[in-house]
């Protein structure tokens, strides 16, 4: 029996050799993926351009440093949560076992956040490839095939097609495995910091003068429009759009950007597992500084970003580009993408076609999760038996997970056709971030209630020690956490410019809601005449 | 005839909270028999350092220094119920078990025989002696010395390499899996294992109403998904990538033989349910180091060769 001690002057403990006893994942893997999740290009960048028109005195990069460092508090809470129940299945897992009610709790919030809101997260996805991809290339090669060539992407069939696409992709991709599709993340990650730079070097490089005449120059050549750059601030001038200089203030007004920025930055939590069964004071070390440092990426290269928007293209031109998609109608037709323009300071039409594709690899590294964590929750609602059994069914041969893709695909392409040719479902965008924000709010109550529901599980957890000033600040984290989200639900809800609180809107949040109640009790009811009772499942057997 | 209701769990190593839910379970889930397929033993040992008056520990990563008995046995009580062996020993020991050959192992077998037998006496009380019945036997990581202490045990019906009939059933048992990167006990290459599966299944006179109790999880079924490492054990992108770790002899065997029920365990993070043909396989996966128990509930017809109802459950 071959065994290792660990410790520093006296061992601490003996380990024996075991199965499972494998070390914690590297801090550059949980980094990697905490910043493809929070993705500032695919998703950031996206918002920009309803965020800054929508709340024009608020001050973007305040917005996202505030944003950075209430989210930071979310990671220590669930940094929290995975050293104290390092278990695959993240939030169901937590709140069936720490929070009152939990089994039926779990599922609802589980399916709301994890499974039923993803069918939105494909069109929005589709629409995002639509943008950053399709509309900038075919009008960069001016290919006029489809019809309309690069504006048959903002048609209503357009969108739909994209959206499809994007479906096929990501199911293909739950389909073939994770094993290969880590290995194609890592490269996207990494071309897509190397597209970041160039763009980076591009609009720092180059003038605000010489952008201006690149600018013109490109748009009149792809759009036969004359003295763009002037015409889009005279467009949005006329349409009564008027931003404030890039700053840090008012608060006031920019505090109304944080519900907006979570659209990107609520994300860095989103692969939080951890393997390893034997716990010390470092992992919580470890876990939290992957996710903290991939979010604070993301707020830096965020930053870079708004600043050189600042600097090369001018800040009240980069809004007033925004505004016009925004408010009135975008600007060529197409909608304002920085990076397509910033490769226009390069005359030449191959390094800008290759500069979108390349930058295109923040949306194929990230596109391939969509459904990843829809699979895992139907599984385990397939083996509490809350699902049929058939619902965990992977195919022998081609190991595909035929039912739950079907439970996950098909719904996507429903929502997809209502995003698509619906105009108001269109606005329901932060809908998507909404049903997540509130699965992570009965998280943050379970990290907040760990330490007095489950007094020896907290007590042996590395999060139990982790202290300031005597006060342990993973609990203190859930409760600050609790406030950031409480406070992005109400200014979701009382706020008309998120396009939240529209009664349809509400009725199709609610609508998930319910059907994942009726899920669950019906289940209940099912396996009640069968003879099985799913009240078992977590009821903990007596010690004594 | 009337439905058997079993509680199969699995993997608790060494966690004191686990066997005595595991003891509980047959009350608390009105079970007719209770089954735990292997790895019954810790793979963690904590000094602690006898001094004059007090005795010190480091316990996730703090040291603590305990002032009396009572304190003293709370901290035991802690370690044990997170499947580690707490092993009182004085300064000098703990630095001649840091420098001595095969030390360490030594005092790991003693701890792991003294818990043993402490669990197996807690059972004779709790089972009322054989009353419910009760079945164990070794996975990988437990070392031989425990199968003649628990074959011992008037409560505890020891199943390794065994037919056993139970109401109608036919359990037959196998704590050896294929190899593993830790170079464990009970492990060996498929080419091994088949034949010694063969072995017991041989001894079953009834397929339709067999019970393969096999400690590795059959290949590719999503039972046996585990994270996939590199070189030095640890988990490649991020604990994304998951790989089928099970062994192909179990699944040839479980094809073959079609035996109304197999469970599995071996890969605590791939608890699941799978359809084999006729055969349902089950591995309740392991969360031993949380003290929650978690386990399937199985409900099995004699008369029609079939299991009625299953519900994994995490007590």
């Amino acid at each position: 029996m071959a065994t290792e001690a660990l410790g520093e002057e006296r061992p601490a403990l003996f380990l024996r050799k075991a199965t499972g006893l494998v070390r914690g994942w590297s801090v550059r893997d949980s980094l990697i993926y905490a910043c493809l999740a929070t993705n500032f290009v695919t998703l950031g960048i996206y918002e920009f351009t309803f965020a800054g028109p929508a709340f024009p005195q608020g001050q973007l990069i305040t917005a996202v440093i505030i944003s950075g460092v209430w989210v930071s508090f979310l990671v220590i809470t669930y940094s929290g949560l995975i050293v104290t129940i390092p278990r695959a299945g993240g939030d169901y897992v937590w709140q069936t076992r720490i929070l009152p009610l939990g089994s039926g709790l779990g599922f609802v919030m589980s399916a709301t956040g994890w499974w039923f809101i993803l069918w939105l997260w494909a069109p929005i996805y589709g629409n995002i490839l639509s943008v950053q991809l399709f509309e900038p290339l075919w009008a960069t090669l001016k290919w006029t095939w489809p019809g309309g060539g690069y504006a048959w992407f903002g048609t209503h069939n357009g969108i739909f097609v994209v959206s499809l696409i994007t479906i096929a992709l990501a199911g293909v991709l739950v389909s073939i495995g994770m094993a290969g599709y880590a290995k194609v993340q890592r490269w996207c990650f990494i071309g897509g910091l190397i597209g970041f730079a160039v763009v980076v070097a591009l609009l720092l490089f180059n003038s605000r003068a010489s952008f201006i005449s690149s600018f013109n120059l490109e748009a009149h050549k792809l759009f036969g429009a004359n003295n763009a750059y002037a015409a889009t601030n005279h467009a949005a001038a006329k349409a009564g759009y008027t931003t404030s200089a890039l700053g840090f203030g008012p608060l006031g007004p920019t505090m109304l950007l944080v519900p907006a920025m979570m659209f990107f930055i609520l994300w860095p939590n989103w692969g939080a597992t951890l393997y390893g069964e034997i716990r010390g004071a470092s992992d919580f070390r470890r876990v939290f500084t992957g996710m903290f440092a991939g979010l604070w990426l993301t707020v830096i290269l965020t930053v870079i970003f708004l600043l050189l928007m600042a600097k090369t293209f001018g800040w009240g031109f980069y809004q007033n580009l925004n505004s016009l998609d925004y408010n009135v109608t975008p600007q060529f037709g197409i909608w304002p993408y920085p990076f397509m323009f910033a490769g226009w300071l390069v005359h030449n039409t191959a390094f800008q076609v290759v500069l979108i594709l390349v930058l295109s690899l923040w949306f194929f590294g990230w596109v391939g999760t969509l459904f990843l964590s829809s699979t895992r929750v139907i599984f385990a609602a397939a083996f509490d038996r809350v699902l049929p059994d058939r619902a965990a069914e992977v195919s022998e041969k081609r190991k595909v997970p035929l039912y739950s893709l079907v439970l996950m695909l098909l719904p996507a392409v429903g929502l997809s056709a209502l995003y698509a040719y619906n105009t108001t479902f269109v606005t329901y965008t932060l809908d998507a971030t909404l049903v997540i924000a509130v699965t992570y709010l009965f998280s943050a109550i379970a990290v907040v209630i760990l330490p007095f529901r489950k007094r020896e599980l907290w007590q042996a957890s590395p999060a139990s020690r982790i202290k300031v000033l005597g006060v342990p600040i993973v609990p203190v984290s859930g409760v600050i956490t609790i406030g950031l989200l409480v406070f992005n639900l109400v200014e979701w809800i009382k706020n008309d410019n998120y396009f939240v609180n529209k009664p349809s809107s509400f009725v199709y949040m609610g609508a998930m809601y319910v059907l994942a109640i009726v899920l669950y009790v019906v289940a209940r009811l099912v396996r009640r005449s069968q003879g099985i009772d799913l009240g078992l499942i977590n009821k903990e057997i007596p010690v004594e | 005839m009337i439905p058997v209701r079993v509680f199969f769990a699995t993997d608790i190593h060494g966690s004191e909270i686990c066997w005595r839910k595991f003891l509980n379970a047959a009350s608390f889930y009105k079970a007719d028999l209770v089954v735990l397929g292997g790895d019954v033993t810790g793979k963690v040992m904590v000094p602690i350092t006898t001094h004059n008056g007090y005795w010190e520990v480091v316990l996730g990563g703090e040291r603590r220094r305990i002032e009396s008995k009572e304190e003293l046995e709370k901290v035991q009580t802690q370690i044990r119920n997170r499947g580690s062996y707490p092993a009182l020993m004085s300064p000098d020991e703990l630095d001649h078990l840091s420098r001595a050959e095969g030390a360490v192992d030594q005092r790991f077998g003693t701890e792991m025989l003294a818990a043993l037998d402490r669990w197996l006496d807690m059972a004779d009380t709790k089972l009322g002696g054989g009353r419910v019945p009760c079945i164990l036997n070794g996975g990988n990581d437990d070392f031989f010395e425990i199968d003649p202490v628990i074959e011992s045990s008037p409560s505890v019906t020891f199943a390794e390499g065994k037919l056993l009939d139970l109401d109608g059933f036919h359990l037959v048992s196998m704590g050896w899996t294929n190899p593993t990167p830790w170079d464990t006990f009970r492990e060996a290459p498929e080419e091994e294992l088949a034949p010694r599966i063969d072995a017991v299944a041989e001894l079953v006179p009834d397929m339709e109403r067999a019970i393969f109790n096999f400690h590795a999880p059959p290949y590719g079924t999503g039972l046996d998904e585990a994270p996939a490492l590199d070189d030095t054990l640890r988990p490649i992108h991020g604990g994304a990538v998951m790989k089928p770790v099970g062994s192909k002899a179990v699944r040839d065997a479980i094809v073959r033989y079609q035996p109304m029920l197999s469970v599995h365990g071996h890969i605590h993070e791939s608890r699941g349910i799978k359809k084999m043909g006729r055969t349902l396989a089950i591995n309740p996966g392991s969360v031993y180091g949380d003290g929650v128990l978690q386990g399937a509930l199985l409900e099995l017809n004699a008369k029609k060769g079939k299991v009625t109802k299953y519900l994994l459950v995490n007590g």
